[in-house]
């Protein structure tokens, strides 16, 4: 199994509050202590991965946060005036065209646009060379949006090329595409919790991704996983204690929920899962990221 | 036993709206109220967004439509109880609720010309914002057209608190949009857009047309144009919503989860909510992990060593776990003064049956308390 490593673009999605930023966030470090220039994006949000990294908020332009890591916020309105510029080369024009107020506001209902630009600045971090032709970032780590969103995110060129006539529009469409579904560059990790309806999102997600973005699945991550810890014979015996039975039971069906969750994952995806063991830090800083980390080492370097 | 803001709420209100980003519990929070109430004497709905089919399931249907539908009474029989008004509940299609709404408000010869346009199928399904004005459109229709003393709305999961309350200024921006009008109207009454590139929005047009295409702006002008009849009817519905939203028999319930970033969200929006001038009845946090107890320890010290290993270990994760959300809620106490908390247990497994429904109300009204 290759490891993510070997791939430039990692996407990182799932339903809303799974740990995708903490996965991103994980993913990032272990990127950057490789060796790789590595970028981290997350897209139009409250910025996490900063702050789980106890750095300084990169904002939406790109901000070095430590040795070989740099982050992210990318925001429509910067990618906005990024995008009008190249396609429209003159800050005149530009300036004519896009700071009209009412072109503003009719910018905002053409479809698709708006995630167009917000893709489009991430797909350009990811071609970026230095000026001795290496590229500027080997990894670039996308913290994705949640399920429905990402789905329609990444669709973005996919949509465009079929409904664009010929144009800068499309031919930005089809770079970003040609990039997306090539597995030698890019990787989809889904993060989900051992219950139902993360579960289920995240195989709604994969067959979309497959489906509409000709995306695979390179791997899920199973967050906040409970380890067994119970046996049957430790659960009878708790019988005379009815309430240390309670908790007791609490915790196995939760392990049993993670095993579950992880055979139906690895069933359905046909990809590996990585579970990680839900932690207990009463802060959740760079400490907990590194802990995540050391459970995804697998993941990122393919060994098994 | 005690009661919560929620209960004369659920006595008092005509409308509840369940709002909180997504995860954290906010269509079982809806189900439980409107369960409630109908229990307690008043006829209820719950209007719900969740496209999982358990909730349906777990009120004895067997799937929830874009229609109106009585739970039957055998579906509350596991509770014991015998509800003293009726309870309805219906899951939102947002896509079949845009077309609906289309062609109450469009006249005949412009449906199919609006329903099979691109720009309508990307705003009825795709535009931010478009969803939550759906629901609310929803909810007003029901309002007006229905007589149930309760209507409690479960709201779609919003990635950020400002597209919710933004919803109905985006939608009618979208259709009644000035920088539109002014862009093509030249290209509207001439019958094609080609005429507007020389007009007074000439220069910018070009530039427009350079970055989107021209087949783009001729398909939007066409759309602008078979929409401008429906502008004063869309008008009026968003400002019934309006009032709707403000009026003193409607409340909003905030649901949140204890996680840090769950807490966030829910002060931002609880700010944006206040800017807007809506109530909020209740701030629920959901999933709250209660604090081992004194006797819990004592008890664990009495067993076998290896046991008493494994049980103390839980009990140190479950007290780490409790004090977390017990900081994450004071937290949010704090940025949100004077609004009044109810706290649900995490239950041992994910809640989807009609007791666990009910068991959630009972914390939610105040039968039940956590600490």
């Amino acid at each position: 199994m290759a490891g993510l490593l070997d791939k430039r673009l990692w996407i990182v999605s799932g339903k809303g509050g799974v740990g995708k930023s903490t996965v991103a966030a994980a993913l990032a470090l272990r990127s950057a202590r490789a060796g790789k220039r590595t970028l981290v994006c997350e897209v139009n949000t409250q910025e996490r991965v900063s702050r789980f990294l106890e750095r300084p908020e990169a904002g939406p332009e790109v901000a070095q946060l430590e040795q070989n890591l740099w982050a992210v916020n990318v925001r429509p309105q910067e990618a906005m005036r990024e995008y009008g510029l190249m396609v429209l080369r003159f800050e005149t024009l530009y300036k004519t065209v896009f700071e009209n107020r009412l072109v503003r506001q009719f910018l905002r209902f053409i479809p698709s646009l708006q995630e167009l630009v917000l893709l489009g600045k991430i797909m350009f971090h990811l071609q970026e060379k230095l000026p001795d032709g290496r590229w500027r970032f080997d990894t670039v780590i996308m913290d994705a949006p949640a399920t429905g969103h990402a789905i329609s995110f990444l669709s973005v060129p996919q949509v465009l090329i079929q409904t664009v006539p010929p144009g800068p529009m499309a031919r930005e469409a089809q770079k970003m595409r040609d990039l997306l579904v090539d597995p030698a560059v890019t990787a989809a990790v889904l993060v989900a919790l051992p219950e139902e309806m993360p579960v289920n999102e995240a195989l709604e997600l994969h067959a979309a991704l497959r489906d509409k973005v000709s995306l695979r699945t390179h791997a899920a991550v199973l967050n906040q996983s409970f380890p067994e810890r119970f046996t049957e014979a430790d659960l009878e015996a708790l019988g005379g204690h009815p309430e240390l039975l309670a908790v007791a039971q609490a915790h196995h069906d939760r392990a049993a929920q993670a095993v579950l969750a992880g055979t139906k994952l690895e069933r359905n995806l046909h990809a590996p899962v990585y579970p990680v063991p839900r932690l207990f830090t009463p802060e959740f800083g760079r400490k907990a990221i590194e802990q995540v980390m050391e459970h995804l080492e697998p993941l990122v370097t393919g060994a098994a | 036993m005690s009661t919560t803001a929620l209960s004369p709420a659920l006595a008092g209100k005509r409308v509840l709206i369940c709002v909180g980003s997504g995860g954290v519990g906010k269509t079982t929070a809806a189900a439980a109220l409107a369960l409630r109430a109908s229990v307690d004497g008043r006829s209820s709905m719950v209007c719900t967004i969740d496209p999982a089919r358990r909730l349906a399931n777990s009120l004895g249907l067997t799937a929830l439509g874009n229609a109106e539908t009585r739970v039957p009474a055998t579906a509350l029989e596991p509770l014991g109880v015998h509800p003293r008004a009726s309870l309805y509940a219906m899951m939102l299609d947002m896509k079949q609720t845009w077309d609906e709404l289309i062609t109450r408000v469009a006249p005949p010869e412009q449906r199919e010309r609006i329903l099979s346009n691109r720009f309508y199928q990307s705003l009825s399904t795709a535009l931010a914002g478009s969803q939550e004005y759906i629901s609310m459109e929803k909810l007003w229709e029901l309002r007006r057209s229905s007589n149930y003393e309760l209507i409690v709305l479960d709201t779609p999961p919003t990635a950020h608190a400002l597209d919710f309350l933004d919803a109905p200024n985006r939608v009618l921006d979208f259709l009644d949009n000035d920088a539109a009008k002014w862009l093509l109207t030249p290209a509207l009454k001439a019958g094609k857009l080609g005429m507007s590139l020389f007009n007074r929005g000439g220069y910018v047009m070009r530039g427009l047309a350079k970055f989107t295409g021209t087949e783009m702006l001729q398909e939007l002008s066409n759309f602008m144009l078979a929409i401008s009849s429906l502008n004063e009817g869309f008008r009026e519905r968003a400002r019934g919503v309006r009032q709707l939203l403000e009026d003193p028999n409607t409340g909003f319930v905030l649901v949140t989860s204890p996680h840090p970033e769950r807490m966030d969200e829910a002060i931002h929006f609880h700010k944006m909510l206040k800017q807007h001038r809506m109530e909020v009845v209740s701030l629920v946090v959901n999933r709250v992990h209660p604090m081992p107890t004194e006797a819990l320890w004592a008890d664990a010290a009495t067993l076998t060593p290896s046991r008493r290993a494994k049980v103390e270990e839980t009990l140190r994760e479950q007290q780490i776990m409790a004090e977390q959300d017990r900081t994450g809620i004071a937290q949010l106490q704090a940025a949100c003064p004077g609004v009044p908390i109810v706290q649900v247990p995490r239950f041992a497994m994910d809640v989807h049956d009609i007791s666990a429904l009910w068991r959630t109300g009972r914390y939610l009204v105040g039968d039940e308390t956590l600490g």
